[in-house]
């Protein structure tokens, strides 16, 4: 058993309704600059009844994260927890992660089409970064450090459906199979299991 | 709404007509969805384009727009057909419904069919599955009520539900979700033209209970009016105060108006650059003499008006910078705490309203019903103190005064009592735990005395009145030709002294309904009926008799003053189907509708409109956004999710019109005026009509007004107007205008 919970990302397409609340909810906690979006809602087959859905998507700090791999200056380090981080002080903007990235997270900071690309940007699980805790200059590089004040990610708590979850593995988990469970059951009238095992009697 | 929305969770079924929870009640719709997953309900999405809410459903019906009376009536076809309804509660508590079932009988499936566009077997399969899972929940919210027939439309809705004997019921009721912030409170307040607060209408009787009540002399009172007459008469409504000042023009509706013009214009808080017919009220904005806009971010008529002089930005407080009390979609109180002191110079609305009243030489009178109380020895009201508290003597007035909607247990104590303890109530329930046991979270009216519980479900015969059961409102009488108007045996609410039906409760009935006798103390206290009994009398005996106050009648399905007495479909206006107008005509033309003389029958015949506006017009909201949008569109973080005014367009259809995807495109009205919009392909809406977002403001008719905002104020999104070009049609009884079903004509720009 680790000695730390493994920290996770999970959003429910049964109830993911592109509101943006977790988007936006980042956007203003961390105040980012407008062309920075570390999370988004992606809706797929918008208008096509039977197939459409959303989901919001950020950094989901994978195990053997592919950008950490491939960063050609080290500048991201992954927490006993989970947690990709990365030290904005090493990155040189080069854009590998980028590539690398199954989920299209790391962002860059634009100016105008031909603009220079800054270091890279991207969500932090509202744990900020390598700087002194909840420093002046850890919230200026890498927004709010929510975890360290004992907070959930902004995103999640602004959820409006409670799709989007996050957490240590076993809660998140928890909580999923309890929906997976309750699906399509309706209300139970006897303990789980008893229609099948002894029919309805 | 009936019922509340943590109560969805407990309906077995859930029908949306005209309504996008999904976009427009993010944080309510985890009802809808915990409905779904825990309690294995089916969710059915009536509406003309797959909204977000659509995409959740487990049936997506695609329905012309303003064809929801003749679906509903499919509805009932079948359930009537099928002996589906509940029998019994038709036969003890509803009044009028073999009217409706001989209606019913016309609208077969393929009639449906042919006036909704929604396939036969559709209609079919979810009628079987709604009436099937019970309790059902019907919702609705705009979609269902901006049509010239929307009142009809809401009828239909609950009479669907009494058909099924949905009404009553936890998990079932009709559900009207309110669309903005306390916009139910602004109601019973009546912030109308047409009713003073709670509902008292505009009589004499009426006017002189209030007067009594504030405190201010009845004849002062109608001395403010030009003469007596106009005390009585409705005002202009929201829709179309605009015919009030263009009234004389050529093409001009005529107004009833004392014979005179609107000539200034308050605005506080409302987006007036949201309401149809925008090119008209630039136009009446422009000939105003005065114009004064109450808000927290420019009012943008101020950027719409080319008038120059005589315009005055008040910068009102935010919600964030006041306190007091608002009123949710549920009936329910909230108290509301002031988190910063007004910012710069900006004051609260109240604070506005205070320096006006001064001015204009009333604050006295204006503010003199928080200083009254009521004797003890006479049960009169009277002056008991010098000074008034804002904002809890506000409240304390308001819950002393409103005995229709009862709002007597609303004092700010108990409200704010709520507040602090809102971790001590259930969710799904509202039932209060621990020290809040006995009470509903907040107090949802009615709440007939300052013990009461509150009534989280209306209509609800299950459980006692004093812990906020009740039958239906007995208000038209106790006959109607000749049949019963009181509610049936075995339907009053439990542990009632009285079986079935009964009265509304008068000082002259009391004795005989509740089978007591008045002291004579209390005779001389006691008020003349249940809903101007300032010595509360009538409510405590009526609790210990387990007595609604307002009786327990029939709902009515047939409503005989009305202009359907049934309700019955009528084309919009404006109709994209002109071989079904002739069958089901709009209304002749209605005089002083309102003081407006309003047109129906005149625009509907004028000509074939489909021939030149042969698309279907459908608006709406979006998530990130709020109402005309001048807070949402200067946040840069919600302005960045929609940037730009858009139409939602079927490839198909605008493939058809050489409009690319982001292209810009015209739309254009009926009445002359025109948009340019962004093109945005989408499958959620059919290649015959189109869907603009209205919250946008700032161009007007292709013209950017950028420049005209005052410097930095500008939001971060400006665009076209959607009601620019929503047509011309108002409700018959309401004039809520026609915004969800009008003709458009499109071409590439």
């Amino acid at each position: 058993m680790n000695a730390y919970a493994r920290m996770k990302f999970y959003c429910d397409e049964g109830r993911c309704i592109e509101c943006n609340g977790c988007s936006v909810a980042c956007d203003e906690a961390h105040e980012l600059p407008v062309g920075i979006s570390r999370r988004k809602v992606v809706t797929v087959n918008d208008g096509v009844p039977g197939k459409e859905f959303s989901l919001s998507v950020a950094c989901m700090h994978c195990t053997d994260a592919p950008c950490e791999q491939v960063c050609p200056v080290h500048c991201f380090y992954i927490r006993e927890d989970g947690i990709v981080l990365h030290d904005k002080e090493i990155c040189i903007g080069c854009g590998y992660c980028l590539y690398a990235c199954p989920f299209g997270a790391p962002q860059f900071p634009q100016d105008g089409a031909f603009g220079t690309k800054g270091v890279m940007d991207k969500c932090t699980m509202c744990a900020g970064g390598p700087e002194e805790t909840n420093s002046a200059k850890e919230r200026e590089l890498y927004g709010q450090n929510r975890l360290a004040e004992g907070k959930v990610p902004v995103c999640a708590a602004m959820c409006s459906t409670k799709a989007l979850l996050v957490g240590d593995e076993e809660s998140v988990s928890k909580i999923y199979r309890e929906r997976v469970m309750a699906r399509g059951k309706g209300v139970q009238s006897a303990p789980y299991g008893w229609d099948i095992a002894y029919g309805n009697k | 709404m009936t019922n509340h929305l943590g109560d969805i969770q407990n309906a077995k079924a859930i029908i949306i007509f005209g309504a996008n929870p999904a976009v427009n009640h993010p944080v309510g719709f985890q009802h809808f969805l915990k409905a779904k997953e825990r309690n294995n309900a089916k969710i059915i999405v009536v509406d003309p384009r797959f909204t977000r809410t659509a995409a959740k459903a487990d049936h997506y019906v695609r329905i012309r727009p303003g064809t929801d009376i003749p679906f509903m009536y499919g509805m009932l076809h079948l359930i009537f057909k099928h002996g589906w309804q509940d029998e019994n509660f038709i036969k003890d508590r509803v009044y009028g419904m073999d009217d409706v079932m001989q209606e019913a009988k016309k609208w077969t499936p393929e009639k449906v069919e042919e006036v909704t566009g929604v396939p036969a077997s559709q209609l079919i399969q979810v009628t079987r599955l709604y009436a099937s899972s019970r309790p059902g929940t019907l919702i609705w919210a705009m979609g269902l009520t901006q049509h010239s027939i929307g009142s009809s439309n809401t009828r239909m809705a609950p009479i669907l539900q009494l058909a099924l004997g949905n009404m009553g019921e936890e998990g079932g009721g009709c559900n009207i979700l309110r669309g903005h912030d306390n916009v139910q409170g602004a109601t019973d307040m009546c912030c109308l033209s047409h009713t003073l607060p709670g509902y008292y209408g505009l009589s004499d009787g009426a006017w002189k209970y209030f007067a009594k009540q504030w405190g201010v002399d009845y004849e002062w009172l109608k001395g403010r009016f030009k003469d007596k007459k106009w005390m009585n008469a409705k005002g202009f409504t929201l829709a179309r105060w605009y015919a009030g000042v263009l009234a004389g023009k050529p093409g001009e509706d005529n107004i009833h108006n004392a014979g005179t013009n609107i000539k200034a214009l308050v605005v506080m808080g409302n987006g007036i650059t949201s309401i149809a017919q925008q090119a008209k009220v630039k136009e009446a904005l422009d000939n105003l003499e005065l114009i004064v806009l109450a808000d927290p971010f420019v009012n943008e008529a101020a950027v719409l008006t080319d008038k120059k002089d005589n315009i005055f930005l008040l910068p009102a407080a935010t919600q964030f910078e006041t306190s007091g009390s608002v009123t949710a979609t549920n009936r329910s109180a909230q108290w509301r705490s002031k988190v910063v002191d007004p910012l710069y110079e900006s004051k609260p609305d109240q604070e506005i309203m205070f320096e006006l009243a001064k001015r204009l030489g009333f604050y006295d009178e204006l503010t003199r019903g928080m200083l009254m109380g009521i004797d003890e020895e006479t049960a009169q009201p009277k002056q008991v103190k010098k000074s008034f508290k804002w904002p809890e003597d506000a409240t304390d007035e308001i819950a002393r005064i409103i005995k229709t909607i009862g709002l007597t247990g609303w004092t700010a104590e108990r409200l704010k009592k709520h507040q602090e303890n809102w971790h001590m109530f259930d969710q799904v329930s509202l039932r209060g735990y621990g020290p809040m046991k006995g009470e509903y979270y907040g107090l949802p009216w009615p709440c007939w005395t300052e013990t009461h519980s509150g009534s989280p479900v209306l209509y609800d015969i299950h459980r006692p009145v004093k812990e906020g059961g009740m039958g239906f409102r007995n208000r038209f009488g106790l006959e109607h030709d000749g049949v019963n108007l009181l509610a049936g045996p075995h339907s009053a609410p439990v542990g009632s002294k009285v079986d079935g039906g009964y009265p509304e409760i008068t000082a002259e009935n009391i004795e005989k309904v509740l089978g007591i006798t008045l002291t004579p103390e209390e005779k001389k206290k006691i008020g003349k009926n249940w809903k101007v009994d300032a010595s509360g009398i009538i409510a405590k005996k009526c609790m210990e008799a387990g007595i609604a106050p307002y009786g327990n009648a029939k709902a009515r399905a047939k409503v005989w003053n009305f202009p359907d007495p049934i309700p019955l479909h009528r084309e919009p206006l404006h109709s994209p189907r002109p071989d079904l107008v002739k069958k089901y005509h709009t209304y002749p033309d209605k005089p002083n509708h309102y003081r407006v003389d309003t047109k129906y029958a005149s625009i509907q015949d004028a000509k074939d409109w489909s021939k030149e506006f042969p698309i279907n017009l459908v608006t709406g909201r979006l998530v990130n956004m709020n109402g005309a949008g001048a807070e949402t569109r200067s946040s840069k973080y919600l302005a960045k999710l929609s940037p730009e005014m858009y139409a939602d367009i079927n490839p198909d259809l605008a493939a058809r019109h050489g409009i690319r995807d982001g292209e810009m495109m015209w739309v254009h009205s009926p009445e002359g005026a025109k948009i340019k919009v962004k093109a945005h392909y989408t499958y959620s809406v059919s290649p015959d009509r189109i869907f603009l977002p209205m919250h946008f403001a700032g161009h007007f008719q292709g013209e950017d007004l950028s420049a005209k905002y005052p410097e930095g104020t500008r939001p971060y999104a400006v665009g076209e107007s959607a009601n620019t070009v929503t047509n011309y049609g108002y409700d018959i009884v309401t004039q809520i205008p026609e915004t969800k079903g009008g003709l458009c004509r499109i071409e590439k720009a």
